[in-house]
């Protein structure tokens, strides 16, 4: 079954088009790396799938529903690249910031029991229990990341959204969070699409790829991607891709 | 406690406590914003309110309501407009409220004591209708606060995120510019149009040395203000000085006791681990 279907994407800002005619089917279930050059649009296809921005041709569905459904509904979860720099210092708790997830989708009608219940819950599946009464401008970036998954999480979505979840983390801390989403995806069974410079864990821990470069697009399987391949087919790709490792 | 016997001191009670705990209330979701300027901005819009107001016959604080709730949306439209400068509108606003209200004193017959009254505040001279106006203001404000409390924590963190999350931002961050200018029409009748930002932002800046959860540091953050309002007026009672300025500074008093206390306990930390004392070069 289809999770996300964008058909004929056009962005640009201003007088600069990022996609041009983009289109991608994803599964439920699966788990998506979105791949690609500095500039080449990563970050604006998620944000486009997300709903925040919005194309100026083409539609979005999210298992056939379209964004504003989708959204209202809870289907999608979603953890921005650089958010560190609001939450740096901000008075909140790791509890209280993964509570705020439970104002989405039907979450958002259940009880204050209920609401803590679920931040247990979340807490434990991130393994970020027992740091729940620190501060989140205290943790450590991949910390910070983890408690940002369990907040996407709380609002039981069916579709993961993450952008660059490994920026700014180190090497340890990135294997933590790849393995997290793994078993995400794998265990709970939610479609996972996320942004990567990474190319070498990306591929290694989705079973998608989709590789962009200002409107040109690779999907496929991740074990059918292979760089030499798409050197010989597209030097301009790799060249792109090459200057991000 | 002799001074609880005059009607204006219990008048002033009134009006400084509600403003004491609806002021942080906003403040807090202010700091996290970082609009701690936004009190200043809306002050001076709101001084040119009081002025224009007057001129035209209006009852100040209903021409200062006025034009501050306008203020409110327009710098709030310019914050949406120029995404990578949201000061920018806030500047404009400043200088065009600081501008209107020059032009209008000049205009109006009021009295200077009437205006220095709004500037510095004039909170022994508070008569019914402002209490009433004020307890209504803040009832107002401390609602929709309730009401929005987990929405305006969760755009504070990401406006994306927030969006994405079925949150209205754009409706809610409007809701929040009008009750915001509200609030400082409120302060503005207790501290005055100069030291309203500082009773919304300063109890905020100590409770938060505190490092206590959101809602911690909420509560901590309206105790240090009622505690400001308390003594700043029993203080300016008895020395016979200006109240708005004293209330503030026994705010700024109390976050330079935290500040130093903090200080004190990291050092003591340090200390105790045997770490040294001074930086590395």
């Amino acid at each position: 079954m289809c999770m996300v279907n964008l058909s004929n994407i056009r962005f640009s800002y201003g007088d600069d088009v990022v996609l041009e005619n983009l289109s991608l089917a994803i599964d439920q279930g699966s788990f998506t790396a979105v791949i690609g050059p500095n500039g080449a649009g990563k970050s604006t296809v998620l944000k486009i799938i997300a709903g925040i921005l919005t194309p100026q041709a083409g539609t979005v569905t999210i298992r056939g529903k379209n964004l504003r459904e989708a959204r209202y509904d809870g289907l999608i979860g979603y953890v921005p690249q650089n958010y560190g720099k609001n939450i740096s210092g901000f008075p909140a708790t790791v509890e209280e910031v993964v509570k705020l997830g439970t104002l989405a989708g039907l979450n958002r009608k259940c009880s204050k029991s209920a609401a803590c219940h679920i931040v247990d819950h979340m807490l434990q599946l991130v393994g970020c229990k027992e740091i729940r009464k620190k501060r989140i401008g205290e943790l450590s970036g991949g910390q910070q990341q983890r408690v940002m998954v369990a907040r996407a999480l709380a609002g039981n979505p069916e579709l993961l959204l993450l952008d660059e979840p490994t920026s700014g983390v180190d090497y340890e801390a990135s294997a933590k969070i790849y393995e997290l989403l793994g078993q995400l995806n794998c265990n709970l069974g939610v479609t996972v699409i996320m942004v990567s410079h990474d190319i070498e864990k990306a591929i290694k821990w989705s079973d998608k790829v989709v590789c962009i470069n200002r409107g040109l697009c690779f999907f496929g399987d991740s074990n059918d991607f292979n760089i030499t391949h798409l050197q010989s087919r597209h030097r301009w790709f790799y060249a792109g891709l090459q200057g991000e490792n | 406690m002799e001074f609880l016997q005059y009607d204006f001191f219990q008048r002033a009670l009134v009006a400084g406590l509600i403003a004491a705990l609806v002021c942080p209330l906003i403040g807090i979701f202010v700091v996290v914003r970082r609009q701690s300027l936004i009190g200043d901005g809306l002050g001076h819009i709101a001084f040119a309110g009081v002025t224009g107001g007057y001129l035209i016959g209006w009852y100040p604080v209903v021409g200062a309501l006025v034009l501050t709730v306008v203020g409110a949306i327009g710098i709030e439209l310019m914050r949406r407009r120029h995404t990578q400068y949201t000061d920018m509108g806030l500047a404009i606003f400043f200088y065009a409220g600081i501008a209107m209200a020059i032009i209008f004193s000049t205009m109006t017959k009021m009295p200077s004591a009437g205006l220095l009254s709004f500037l510095f505040g004039s909170i022994m001279t508070v008569t019914t209708t402002d209490v009433t106006l004020i307890a209504i203001s803040g009832t107002m404000a401390a609602a929709v606060i309730y009401f929005l409390y987990n929405k305006l924590m969760l755009i504070a963190i990401d406006e994306d995120v927030a969006s994405v999350t079925g949150v209205n931002v754009s409706l809610i961050n409007m809701a929040f510019s009008v009750i915001t200018a509200v609030v400082v029409v409120v302060g503005m009748t207790v501290v005055g149009i100069l030291l309203v930002s500082a009773l919304m932002v300063v109890p905020v800046a100590a409770a938060y040395l505190l490092r206590l959860s959101f809602k911690g540091t909420l509560i901590a953050a309206a105790a240090i203000s009622v505690v400001s309002v308390l003594m700043g007026l029993i203080i300016s009672f008895y020395l016979d000085i200006a109240p708005g300025g004293t209330i503030v500074i026994m705010a700024v008093g109390i976050y330079a006791t935290l500040l130093i206390c903090r200080k004190v306990m990291e050092l003591k930390t340090k200390y105790s681990r045997g770490l040294p004392m001074t930086r590395h070069k």
